[in-house]
């Protein structure tokens, strides 16, 4: 999947418009000094919009495409192709490829005859959706064809490319439709260029595991340095590289397996030893155990457990719970943790984070965030602080944490789903790895959270527990579903 | 078997997982037991110089050479893999056992370093992988590795190519923690105890 810089040009500048209105007008500069800044390597695929001739019907930025042609790049560019004229007008400055959107849905005779004078390659039909509808004319009306009836049109004329965007996403940074690439995954052969809503190198990696989506445009992420192209395209080039994680979690108090819904109710659910064996034979990647007791009262029990649990056990183990001191760190690792989950005290004391990781190494701290209504809780949720949950995830990681288990107390154990919008808050600040955790209910909230969360493993407690799901269906789900897994 | 008892090392986990693979294992830091064994495992966590320095001061070092030489077999675990090379550049430069050749570096790029996860581990046919299918993957957490070793019989990706485990005649090493690794490590350890 190519990853492809995209610059909308209003007066010969570089601008954002958000939801497509003209009015809220972002000015960025020259075109040269924006490409410059953005370290756009020569040879790229460079998407164009001419945004006047989009609303006027005709080429207004010609000079500008002459020059970035000249550049060295492939140009494609869209806005005002209402003929064929307008086409070779293009094609004459130095683009080499024509994006067209009005005429694909509306003028069937004009896109045929585009096809047969310039080649069905040179085409690509610009496909704008909202709310699986698709919309022409600078997105100000509704379109009467389907999706289904245009591209069936594309696929009889020989199109290959269709760039589609779901503008109720694009520039809003809330990431991209993979709902909407994925129905048409179904329903068309022609690949997709996805544009809109992509702000995360995550997301770009997602999209390149639909396997339809041969290019994505990025433009605001861009301009605005949310995303870093080099190292964006070092992912894209191997998507599959590193197998996201299924992770069950045994909460544990007085030496059993319990769960309640939001921190709260608690019912007996076994053996932590039983259960964690289990979990091992139906192919968790790792087991995560925290101590619910140990936040009320500090136990031997719960190194006990550790212990028994370590002893059976050959895939990582990370526990947290009650760890107040370096001590209490280094006691759970010699019972046999890989890996320590702190929360409560590290908020009380941030340093205790630094001082962990310098003593045990990055990969032995994980910070475990609670968070309520967008702000970290402590003592098993019970109580809310005043510090951002977003905020003190980046901090934990420049403290030195080697992961983030989040978890959002509002959605624990109401299996509506993991909070994407909070995962993809923390997620797309962080470096390190984000652990998915609280609401999952059904296979595709997995999917999501890695999907469009940006988490780099999922987490699930009473799902597991009771069986409604086993580590092996998800697994395999998600393997189904283009996410690498183990 | 010998399982080296470093300091620098979770001895604790690997004795547990060599255990379960089948061994008969004896924990020891004396160079004259292991100097004698007729097969070794080397573990090994956290810093190599830290490691290296042990190693030395024991006399361990010298005592591992004298069990090659005399044809024992040799496993090297993570920093244990890691300390069978010439040399290692993790904060600055520190010899090695130099029993496999090349070096030892930092693994940066645009993924985040340390490695810590699952990662997918192809190979040619090897002793250690019998059984395991090309592909299969195994725990990793770590900051440096060998690229393109000479002995290399398995590699991985994670910022590029790099060398997940090595085999010279008797001398075996792998990158990743087989003790962390489920079936698929606890079999590569099964391998080894089954080596003769």
């Amino acid at each position: 999947m190519q990853l492809i810089p995209s610059l909308d040009l209003l007066d010969g500048k570089v601008v954002r418009l958000t939801h497509g209105d003209f009015a809220t007008a972002r000015v960025y500069g020259e075109p040269e000094q924006v490409l410059d800044a953005l370290d756009v390597p020569r040879g790229s695929r460079l998407h164009v919009v001419d945004l006047e001739g989009s609303r006027r019907g005709r080429p207004i930025e010609s000079d500008v495409v002459r020059r970035l042609a000249s550049r060295e790049l492939i140009v494609q560019v869209g806005g005002g192709i209402r003929s064929l004229e307008d086409a070779q007008r293009w094609l004459d400055c130095g683009a080499q490829r024509l994006v067209v959107g009005t005429v694909a849905a509306e003028s069937p005779a004009l896109l045929e005859s585009l096809v047969n004078a310039f080649g069905a390659t040179r085409i690509i039909p610009a496909i704008d959706v909202r709310d699986g509808v698709v919309r022409t004319d600078g997105w100000e009306r509704a379109s009467s064809s389907s999706l289904a009836e245009i591209f069936a049109r594309l696929e009889s004329l020989g199109i290959d490319e269709a760039l589609v965007t779901d503008i109720s996403r694009d520039g809003a940074l809330r990431g991209p439709s993979f709902t909407l690439y994925r129905e048409l995954r179904a329903l068309t052969r022609v690949r997709l260029i996805a544009s809109g809503g992509v702000s995360t190198i995550s997301d770009a990696v997602s999209l390149s595991r639909l396997g339809n989506v041969s290019g994505c445009v990025i433009g605001k992420a861009l301009l605005e340095k949310r995303l870093d192209l080099a190292q964006a395209q070092a992912r894209v080039a191997t998507p599959n590289a590193i197998p996201e994680r299924v992770i069950p979690c045994l909460d544990v108090r007085d030496g059993r397996v319990v769960k309640g819904v939001s921190f709260e109710q608690i019912r007996d659910a076994g053996d932590p030893v039983e259960c964690a064996m289990r979990y091992e034979t139906e192919g968790a990647d790792e087991l995560v155990l925290l101590d619910i007791s140990a936040t009320d009262r500090a136990t031997e029990t719960a190194l006990d457990t550790v212990r028994r649990v370590a002893d059976a056990l050959f895939i990582p183990l990370t526990v947290g719970g009650g760890v107040r001191t370096i001590d209490d760190f280094r006691a759970l690792l010699r019972a046999g943790a890989d890996r320590v989950a702190i929360n409560t005290a590290a908020l009380r004391r941030p340093e205790l984070i630094r001082e962990c990781a310098e003593e045990f190494g990055v990969q032995a701290v994980v910070l475990s965030c609670d968070a309520r209504g967008g702000f970290a809780a402590v003592r098993g949720g019970k109580e809310l602080t005043d510090v951002d949950a977003v905020e003190w995830c980046v901090r934990a990681e420049q403290l030195g944490a080697g992961e983030i288990l989040l978890t959002s107390v509002d959605r624990d154990g109401t299996s509506s789903g993991f909070d994407i919008e909070l995962l993809r808050a923390v997620s797309s600040r962080l470096q390190i790895g984000v652990i998915a955790s609280g609401g999952a209910g059904n296979l595709t909230h997995f999917r999501d959270a890695i999907e469009s969360g940006g988490a780099r493993a999922v987490l699930a407690a009473s799902l597991f527990h009771d069986r409604v799901l086993t580590v092996g269906d998800v697994k395999q789900y998600l393997a189904a579903e283009g996410i690498p897994i183990r | 078997m010998i399982l080296i008892d470093s300091p620098v090392a979770n001895t604790a986990n690997i004795a547990r997982a060599l255990r379960a693979a089948g061994a008969t294992i004896e924990l020891s830091r004396d160079p004259d037991v292991v100097a004698r064994a007729g097969k070794l495992v080397l573990p090994g966590v956290g810093s190599f110089a830290a490691a290296r320095a042990w190693l030395a001061q024991s006399g361990i070092d010298s005592a591992i050479t004298t069990a090659v030489e005399r044809n024992a077999f040799l496993l090297g675990i993570c920093v244990g893999h890691q300390l069978l090379f010439d040399v290692s550049y993790e904060h600055g430069e520190t010899r090695g056992l130099g029993l496999i050749r090349g070096s030892i570096r930092r693994i940066d790029g645009p993924l985040p370093v340390p490695q810590i996860g699952w990662n997918r581990v192809r190979g040619k046919e090897a002793i250690l992988f019998d059984g395991i299918a090309d592909g299969t993957s195994f725990y990793f957490v770590n900051s440096y590795a060998a690229r393109d070793a000479d002995n290399e019989i398995a590699a991985a990706e994670y910022n590029g190519r790099f060398t997940a485990a090595v085999q010279r005649e008797r001398v075996f090493g792998v990158q990743f923690h087989p003790e962390k690794s489920s079936a698929a490590g606890l079999r590569v350890l099964r391998n080894f105890v089954q080596c003769n």
